[in-house]
């Protein structure tokens, strides 16, 4: 993403816009009319405080949820409520903060039904998988690409908590998604994992041709070090929305979303 | 009248059942099994008692020990059986209970034979009464009040005593009440005996009304699983509820067109998993 | 020895059976074939989607009295055209009710397949004019390929030429369920059974995938249903009742639902354990009972998982 020219829409739509959304849970207000837009070839980091209403805001740009107003918007079409299954199809993947895989299914596997589904062939009943060699190739090629070449045939359940991200991320990556959310993909991660897992991320998304990328993250030394911009979300608003170098000149956000209010140190 | 009867009855085995299921969050297809187990046991003990020279007034006192003492077997087969499962998935659990059904129903017919076992005419002698213009037995009455006595006996366990305020917390959340100190073993242990005893406690009052029969372990499962599929699996009022509905309708169906019977039940049943599945009173969501 | 050889050795057996075993375990061979099928279609929807069918006994109902009606109120007699017409039933039913069916999981999904189970019964016994009520209907003898052979002794026609239809449907049976299995099919339904919200991150329909494997398994409970019709001569209402759903259950488990073949074996165990005890002493549920038991609690994998020293992968449960 970085290093890669910013190409506005012919229409000057964004790819991914989110118009004045607001999701209540019963009297609660999660979210407090919040817009943002990701453009091609943008890496967007959505941070903020527990609470700040990120779950919500990446649940209603995924289609899960429904809001109570505005309006969410992918390459010009509305999606809200749309579905994670439809949405996939039209080109938008995600990963989840609490890592998902398959236990009971092999890396290769795990890859391989990904790119069984972004090929439509779901519903071929009859046809031997094990001879689709298209399957198999793409399977391959993402697992190369997250360096999980040669833990293919492993159970998913079996593999160190590193590894299980990378597949899950890598899953939706093979979906060959034109933009893809991940939500806080080295959470839970050792500190010298993070860095090898960012950069695999960053080489996989500009050989996939990745349009965008969005990622909710707590860590900031990530979060500054590779987004384009950085929305940060306080008590379900969008505090401030701007590059990373402008965001750290901005004393206020940097103490709101740090937490260096109040006294805390 | 005879659906009230019923229903008090279904009422004593679902209750177990929900017991059960609201706190070990397992549905025992064998309550209706322990009902078995309780009637046949109960006719026993009545036989007995009779030949002994028992008066015939008081036979309710060796059925409702009879009834109350089979609970014990659940016990058993929660120290024998269930607790080596409550880790797993609850299929697993679920087949065990399937499990217990089949020892039990060729252990019944082992101990009891396949004919049919009654008491005959003895419920007779406390009479009959009449109400609403049909002559109703008195015993039948009896059942109802003790059933509803034991509901509220029920409420007032969970209620307002530590045991009961244990099995709501541990029906609530089970992590957090074990935190908090709470022996699970003997919770669970204690809590399906409990079920296990309303079931055998029901089987035994139900037999002056009918016989003791091979098939009505396996027969009366269906009801009560109606019963709490309409009540809402794990609450006591959905029982309650959910009882009177099974019963009264089916009663009501007998009366008007028998082929219906427990097919207006099961579509009922059908009906509310496909629309409301967590029942009237249920907090377990699909 | 290696699975296709113990595959190869079991098809020689069955092969050979007729000729060389009393016709007494021949005849015995044929529900065993008939719950086979079954338990096939059971499997695919326990083991590779993850759902247990508490009223699977429904379609089991369903193919026997679709042979039996058509064989005494029609003038069809081909078995062909009965174990069409229980798989085009048997697809019917099981496209509604798995469509209602299949958006619950777990013990919803139990108690509404349960209820199903139940109302069929319910219809079966209850409406007698229909149905025959409790004495059931008859099963007249099926056409074996358009062959007469109405004139052979009964024992002769079920243990032979009946007996190598029934192995021909079970190995097709088994052909077309390898396939399906090992298709992007049953790689979708494998990532619903194990993560439904990962499956449908990645753009893989649950309520979809689940449906059309309990479908399926519809298609071939009512073919192995109606396979069970025939060699008895009469089929009755407790085909459909909930316990005869749960034998089956037990069946799979006995087997080792892990395993493509642990069904089959199952069936293969239960049939032959049935008729082994019930010579001894009628008390076979008490035995059954605490060997569904043992199992459970000490062999989940049931024998194919006491056998195979390799833990097989493609399909289980946690």
């Amino acid at each position: 993403m970085t290093g890669r020219a910013a190409v506005s829409e012919a229409s000057g739509e964004a790819l991914l816009e989110a118009r004045d959304l607001v999701k209540d849970y019963g009297d609660f207000r999660a979210l407090d009319g919040v817009s943002l837009s990701i453009d091609e070839g943008e890496f967007v980091s959505i941070i903020g405080p527990n609470g700040a209403g990120k779950s919500t805001l990446v649940n209603l740009l995924t289609g899960v949820l429904q809001p109570t107003a505005g309006a969410v918007r992918f390459k010009g079409r509305d999606i809200h409520g749309i579905g994670p299954v439809a949405l996939a199809r039209r080109g938008m993947a995600r990963s989840f903060q609490l890592v998902h895989v398959f236990p009971d299914l092999t890396v290769q596997e795990t890859l391989e039904a990904a790119v069984v589904s972004r090929l439509g062939r779901g519903a071929r009943l009859f046809a031997a998988l094990a001879a689709d060699r298209e399957v198999k190739d793409g399977a391959l090629e993402i697992a190369e690409l997250f360096r999980l070449g040669d833990k293919r045939q492993a159970l998913s359940r079996q593999l160190p908590q590193g590894d299980k991200k990378l597949l899950d991320v890598a899953s939706a990556f093979a979906l060959r998604p034109e933009i893809i959310l991940l939500d806080e993909p080295t959470s839970g991660v050792s500190t010298a994992d993070k860095a090898a897992i960012m950069e695999i991320l960053v080489g996989a998304s500009r050989r996939i041709g990745l349009r965008a990328i969005i990622q909710v993250e707590h860590d900031m030394d990530i979060v500054f070090g590779y987004s384009d911009r950085i929305v940060a979300l306080h008590q379900g608003k969008v505090l401030a929305d701007a590059t990373p170098s402008r965001l750290r000149a901005d004393q206020d956000v940097v103490d709101t979303v740090i937490g260096r209010r109040r006294g805390n140190p | 009248m005879g659906g009230v009867f019923h229903a008090a009855v279904l009422f004593l085995v679902s209750a177990g059942l929900q017991v059960v299921f609201g706190v070990q969050k397992i549905f025992n297809l064998a309550c209706g099994s322990f009902y078995a187990l309780g009637a046949y046991a109960g006719v026993s003990a009545v036989a007995w008692f009779i030949g002994a020279g028992g008066p015939p007034a008081l036979f309710v006192l060796p059925l409702s020990v009879a009834g109350l003492l089979c609970g014990l077997v659940g016990l058993a087969v929660e120290r024998g059986l269930l607790r080596f499962v409550y880790e797993r998935d609850e299929t697993f659990q679920l087949l065990l209970t399937f499990a217990v059904v089949l020892m039990m129903e060729d252990a019944i017919r082992l101990t009891w034979g396949t004919a049919p076992r009654s008491t005959a005419g003895l419920y007779l002698v406390y009479g009959q009464a009449r109400i609403l213009g049909a002559a109703v037995p008195v015993y039948n009455l009896i059942v109802i009040a003790a059933s509803l006595a034991i509901a509220l006996g029920i409420g007032w366990l969970l209620q307002r005593t530590a045991f009961g305020r244990i099995i709501r917390a541990s029906a609530d959340n089970r992590e957090m009440a074990e935190a908090l100190g709470v022996d699970m073993r003997r919770v669970y242990a204690r809590v399906f005996t409990l079920g296990t005893a309303l079931g055998t406690l029901g089987g035994a009052l139900v037999i002056p009304a009918t016989a003791a029969m091979s098939e009505m372990g396996i027969e009366l499962i269906v009801e009560a699983f109606a019963v709490v599929v309409i009540g809402g699996l794990g609450s006591m009022r959905g029982a309650f509820v959910g009882a009177l509905v099974v019963g009264v309708l089916r009663a009501a169906a007998i009366a008007v067109y028998p082929e219906l019977e427990m097919l207006l039940i099961y579509l009922i049943v059908i009906a509310v998993l496909l629309v409301r599945p967590r029942g009237l009173f249920g907090s377990a969501p699909a | 020895m290696t699975g296709a050889r113990v595959l190869a050795v079991a098809a020689l057996a069955l092969l050979a059976a007729p000729p060389v075993l009393p016709t007494y375990y021949t005849l015995l061979l044929l529900p065993f074939m008939a719950y086979a099928v079954v338990l096939l279609g059971l499997n695919l929807l326990f083991a590779y989607a993850g759902l247990l069918s508490f009223g699977h006994a429904l379609f089991i109902g369903l193919g026997a009295y679709t042979g039996a009606f058509l064989t005494t109120h029609t003038p069809v007699r081909a078995l062909e055209v009965i174990l069409l017409a229980a798989a085009v039933a048997g697809a019917a039913v099981a496209a509604l009710v798995g469509a209602l069916c299949v958006r619950y999981v777990k013990i919803y999904f139990g108690m509404l397949t349960l209820a199903f189970g139940m109302v069929f019964y319910t219809f079966l016994l209850k409406f007698y004019r229909l149905t025959g009520g409790d004495e059931g209907m008859r099963v007249l003898r099926p056409t074996l390929l358009g062959m007469d052979i109405g004139a052979m002794p009964k024992t002769d026609y079920l243990a032979g030429p009946y007996y190598y239809y029934s192995l021909a449907v079970l190995a097709l049976a088994t052909v077309v369920m390898w396939r399906v299995v090992r298709s992007p099919f049953g790689l979708c339904l494998r990532t619903v059974r194990d993560n439904p919200a990962k499956a449908e991150a990645l753009g893989i329909g649950v309520t979809r995938n689940r449906w059309i494997a309990f479908v399926i398994s519809g298609v071939y409970a009512a073919v192995g249903g109606a396979l069970l019709g025939p060699p008895i001569g009469n089929v009755d209402p407790t085909l459909a009742y909930w316990t005869q759903s749960g034998n089956i259950v037990f069946m799979t488990l006995l087997g080792g639902f892990s395993h493509f073949f642990g069904p089959v074996v199952g069936a293969f165990a239960f049939i032959f354990l049935q008729d082994t005890v019930m010579s001894v002493v009628p008390y076979w549920r008490l035995i059954f009972g605490a060997i569904l038991a043992a199992i459970v609690i000490f062999a989940p994998g049931g024998l194919m998982g006491l056998a195979a020293r390799v833990r097989p992968i493609e399909a289980s449960r946690s």
